[in-house]
């Protein structure tokens, strides 16, 4: 809340001051007596907090002490200056009217005057008040108002408002106090009701928006942070503005007490008004074992987590304040309507809570002892945006720390946590569970860095909260809200798994709290303690192990190497090797660096950042060829496909491998090479192997044959026919000419879902087709006339280049397009057309636009130019 | 009192402040920047979005320094920053008239 105090009739006090019209301080009394006694006694208090005093003895003395020398002064200059005190009082309001007057705090102060004229008689004596509390050691913040200005409502000064709000009397004409505070106050304080909420919520979210929004900051403002004592003070004129009392005030009370210590303390260390606790302070109080109730020293990250553990009470308590909509009261017709109508809420599938007002709520309570029904609230708001309603989040505590209501399904299974992470929103489904411990009843390791603050220059954050706003900052990427975030933004659109990218920032940083000197391989160990029990697939594990151990490299690479240099980004591709792995540890870095503190991610490192992606990206596309396998080479790989494959003879496997692009071993795990070995050895019997699986969203397709013309376009050709929709697929060869694509496409029509006997279907067309039993044109003729009648919903001009350079066998052909259902079919119709064979195919699609890199030869060389611009003619019309 | 304003490539930023702290030079003002003098940028496409690289990330050192020590963190920086390459950077030296702390409006070189 703004300090100052706006005034119509006076200025503070010291600006107030007219210093040639000072009168001789001899007039009221000997001020070196009353200076000696005021500073002897808050040396006193002082001497008396620092022997383990609590805070409310403190901020009780100190009041009085200022009560007493206000009483005094003012009492000493009515009679010096002869005056009646009719017509004039003085209030104290804000934090000195509630009684909590810290060491070096304003004294915040009201002059009442019954009328102008009274107003005029006083000025002098209130002049010369104010000074004399200024020289007594009192930071006096006053204002000055007359019974008829207190009748009208300020609008451009809510602060003043809400400090009267805390109205006491102090000294003066009690009857004018009395009819400012039984009348005039009471009938326009509750006509400005709604003007007042309205405001006081305003300004609330503006505090909290500057402070980040949350309590976790390594070194905390305890009265302004979110948390701090103005969180506690904000929820109490909400009560009060309500009509509601000042119930609440038990649950509070410890973390108030234990807060108003640390302010105490900080004013005394530092001299004045100043609310940061640095890192020297906080050790500083756990020695001393500050606000504790053994007043035992703790080191410094035990003793933080208490006050994090206060702040949060805080914190949550003023949360459900502020997401109310209005604060006006339905007229009795809206109400009447309303009842009318009935109860609003649905529930959503079955589950026993719905939306209301943009928020989810809970409908039944005792629903939620089933965990499951739990997780599946948090899971409603990950995958839709919906955040919980503060009431919701009660309802989760309350069912949490009651025992007598058992629970069920306690253990959250990897699936259940994957659909979490993978949402569109994990932000707001972690951040709740957080806040809840349920964070940390479903991965035990992040205990480690639970409120835990690490001094660092740079970080703001405490480490668990630099992983959550390390999320936070990705699910904003689906609406940037700036030029860094808009480099990055269709890269998580399109990111494929993106649950192991977050979960890979959720334990990123976890090593942080086991005290090793390299954090990381503390993360990696938590990695493997979760992955255990959540039972991790080993690949996704792979992934994840991946990106912990190399979160730092990618803003190592671009800060401390060229990334201009092509071995630079050569180097780094390979520690990649994948784009699909290049696209997470971007965004990882993005989102780690984002959130060290708002400053951190500036324009030019995010700019350096994606043009480091960029580079890595095209390296690795356009190298796929370059680098082959060789089998001899590879014996780790070896030694793990065969004991995947523990029939098959080594030598056999090595055949196999020979010659396939290095990328084919990035993107397959060992389990599913051995697999497609297993496949390749029975081509003898059947000459097209297939294997169709159901993904999670999508189905996957991998085909295994001798290379022949037009393989590809007629593998993309059946599925077109059945309708199905490819998002991706490689299609790779090794030296042998044995052929190994991988198709994943959606089922538009969702045939084969719905007809489970398709799938066999599909096989057998795909089947009769390459081995020439059936013909493909019949098959397409009748879908793509359905394809082609259709118009697109967002238009991407086709964009065609060749690239003779990256690869020293093929010619790289990049082709941007709008995609499409039959896309791919026409496109490598089109190559095969004109006789050339697909070496490599990386097809990928981003939103509305197909990216598709095919390596092309042309009886065993690159293709000619003049060849290339006939393709080039043929990809110019409508694709 | 010296002005060194030196402009060295993102990657040997490090280093040079490393070297520059081991022979006393203690404060330095770091502003990250872009620009380009005889290293032009270049065109890059990715995904078919063409993107120019025409102003280049470089790391600007501005650092005010007691006569005695400004040749000896030329040559620091000099030693430092250079890989060869078109892009290394430049140093910019100038004579500074004056130098005044703030907080306790010290001038000259004990303000440094």
């Amino acid at each position: 809340m703004a300090k100052k105090l706006s005034d119509t009739t006076m200025t503070t006090a010291r600006a107030s001051l007219d210093p040639g019209a000072r009168p001789p301080i001899g007039r009221l009394a000997p001020l070196s007596e009353f200076n000696v006694k005021c500073d002897e006694r808050r040396r006193e208090i002082q001497k008396r907090f620092d022997e383990g005093a609590g805070a409310r003895e403190t901020l009780h003395a100190l009041c009085e002490l200022a009560d007493g020398n206000i009483l005094e002064v003012f009492g000493g200059l009515l009679r010096t200056h002869r005056e009646a005190q009719q017509g004039f009082c003085l209030l104290a309001i804000g934090g000195y009217g509630r009684r909590q007057l810290f060491p070096f705090s304003d004294l915040d102060i009201l002059f009442l005057f019954g009328s102008r004229r009274a107003e005029q008689e006083f000025r002098p004596l209130i002049a010369e008040l104010s000074r004399t509390l200024w020289d007594l050691g009192f930071r006096v913040s006053s204002a000055g108002r007359t019974l008829e200005e207190c009748k009208r409502i300020e609008e451009d000064n809510a602060e003043f408002h809400l400090a009267l709000l805390d109205r006491r009397f102090l000294a003066g004409d009690e009857t004018l106090y009395e009819k400012l505070d039984k009348k005039i106050l009471a009938t326009s304080e509750k006509q400005a009701r709604p003007f007042l909420l309205a405001q006081l919520q305003r300004l609330t979210q503006e505090r909290l928006a500057r402070c980040g929004n949350t309590i976790f900051h390594l070194e905390p403002n305890v009265k302004e942070a979110p948390g701090g004592l103005r969180d506690y003070q904000a929820k109490a004129w909400f009560r009060h503005i309500e009509g509601s009392g000042a119930s609440g005030a038990d649950l509070m009370a410890s973390a108030v007490d234990f807060l108003s210590s640390i302010r105490c303390f900080l004013h005394y260390r530092n001299g004045r008004n100043d609310n940061t606790l640095t890192y020297e302070l906080q050790a500083a109080a756990a020695q001393r074992g500050l606000g504790l109730p053994d007043g035992l020293s703790r080191n410094p990250e035990e003793w933080m987590r208490l006050y994090f553990r206060h702040a949060r009470t805080l914190n949550r308590q003023l949360l459900r304040y502020l997401e109310q909509k209005g604060f006006v009261r339905p007229s009795l017709r809206q109400r009447l309507f309303n009842a009318a109508r009935g109860p609003k809420l649905e529930p959503i599938n079955g589950k026993p809570f719905a939306v209301r007002e943009k928020l989810l709520e809970v409908l039944d309570q005792p629903a939620l002892s089933d965990r499951a029904v739990t997780f599946s609230l948090f899971g409603e708001a990950a995958r839709t945006g919906i955040q919980l309603s503060h009431s919701a989040e009660f309802s989760v505590a309350y069912i949490l720390t009651h025992p007598e209501l058992p629970a069920r399904n306690t253990e959250m299974t990897w699936a259940t946590l994957r659909d979490i992470l993978a949402g569109d929103y994990p932000g707001l489904a972690l951040r709740p569970m957080q806040r809840l411990g349920l964070l940390t009843d479903v991965l035990p390791e992040l205990r480690a860095i639970d409120s835990l603050v690490i001094r660092d220059f740079y970080h703001r954050y405490t480490v668990d909260e630099h992983s959550l706003r390390a999320i936070e900052h990705l699910q904003e990427l689906a609406e940037p809200k700036d030029e860094r975030a808009a480099y990055f933004t269709d890269l998580w659109k399109s990111l494929e798994q993106r649950e192991l990218l977050i979960f890979a920032l959720l334990l990123h940083d976890v090593g942080k709290g086991m005290g090793m000197e390299n954090h990381i391989i503390g993360s990696l160990e938590a990695l493997d303690s979760a992955a255990i029990r959540l039972q991790l697939e080993p690949h996704e594990k792979e992934e994840v192990r991946f990106l912990i151990e190399h979160h730092l490299d990618m803003t190592a690479t671009l800060l401390r190497r060229d990334i201009f240099d092509p071995e630079t980004i050569a180097t780094f591709s390979k520690t990649v090797s994948t784009v699909e792995r290049l696209s997470r540890l971007c965004l990882l870095s993005y989102a780690d660096i984002h959130a060290v503190n708002p400053e951190a991610l500036t324009p030019w490192k995010a700019e350096m950042l994606w043009q480091l992606f960029a580079a890595a990206s095209n390296y690795l596309n356009r190298s796929v060829d370059r680098d082959r396998l060789h089998s001899i080479q590879e014996a780790t790989v070896l030694d793990e496909v065969v004991r995947q494959a523990p029939d098959a003879a080594r030598e056999d496997i090595e055949r196999f491998l020979e010659g396939f692009p290095r990328r084919y071993l990035a993107v397959h795990t060992p389990l599913e090479i051995a697999h497609h070995f297993s496949m390749y050895k029975k081509l003898n019997n059947d000459s097209v192997q297939i294997e169709l699986k159901t993904a999670r969203h999508a189905y996957s397709l991998t085909l295994l044959t001798q290379d022949r013309p037009a393989l590809f376009a007629k593998i993309s050709g059946v599925l077109a026919s059945w309708g199905m929709s490819i998002m991706k697929a490689d299609a790779f060869a090794n030296a042998a000419g044995i052929v190994l694509d991988t198709f994943h496409f959606v089922d538009l029509h969702n045939t084969l879902e719905l007809n489970p006997g398709e799938i066999a279907r599909l096989r057998q067309s795909l089947s009769d087709v390459l081995k020439g039993y059936a013909a493909l044109e019949p098959l397409l003729q009748a879908r793509m006339l359905a394809i082609q009648s259709r118009s697109p919903k967002v238009a991407v001009p086709t964009k065609i280049s060749f690239d003779d350079e990256s690869s020293a066998h093929s010619t790289l052909l990049e082709i941007l397009t709008q995609d499409r259902p039959g896309l791919l079919y026409e496109i490598s119709s089109i190559l095969s057309r004109f006789g050339c064979n697909i070496e490599v195919a990386l097809v990928d699609t981003e939103g509305q636009k197909a990216i598709d890199v095919f390596y092309l030869t042309r009886n065993g060389v690159k293709i000619p130019a003049e060849l290339q611009h006939r393709i080039a003619n043929a990809f110019s019309g409508p694709i | 009192m010296k002005k060194i304003e030196a402009i060295v490539q993102p990657s040997r930023f490090d280093s040079v402040k490393d070297a520059l702290r081991e022979i006393g030079v203690e404060g330095m003002t770091v502003v990250e920047v872009r620009g380009h003098g005889r290293q032009k940028g270049h065109t890059e496409t990715y995904r078919g979005r063409e993107y120019t690289v025409d102003l280049l990330p470089k790391v600007k050192l501005e650092i005010v320094l007691p006569d005695s020590l400004a040749n000896s963190a030329v040559d620091v920086i000099l030693k430092t920053a250079k890989t060869g390459k078109i892009g290394d950077g430049k140093i910019f030296l100038s004579d500074v008239t004056e130098a005044i702390r703030i907080r306790n409006e010290e001038r000259g070189e004990k303000a440094l």
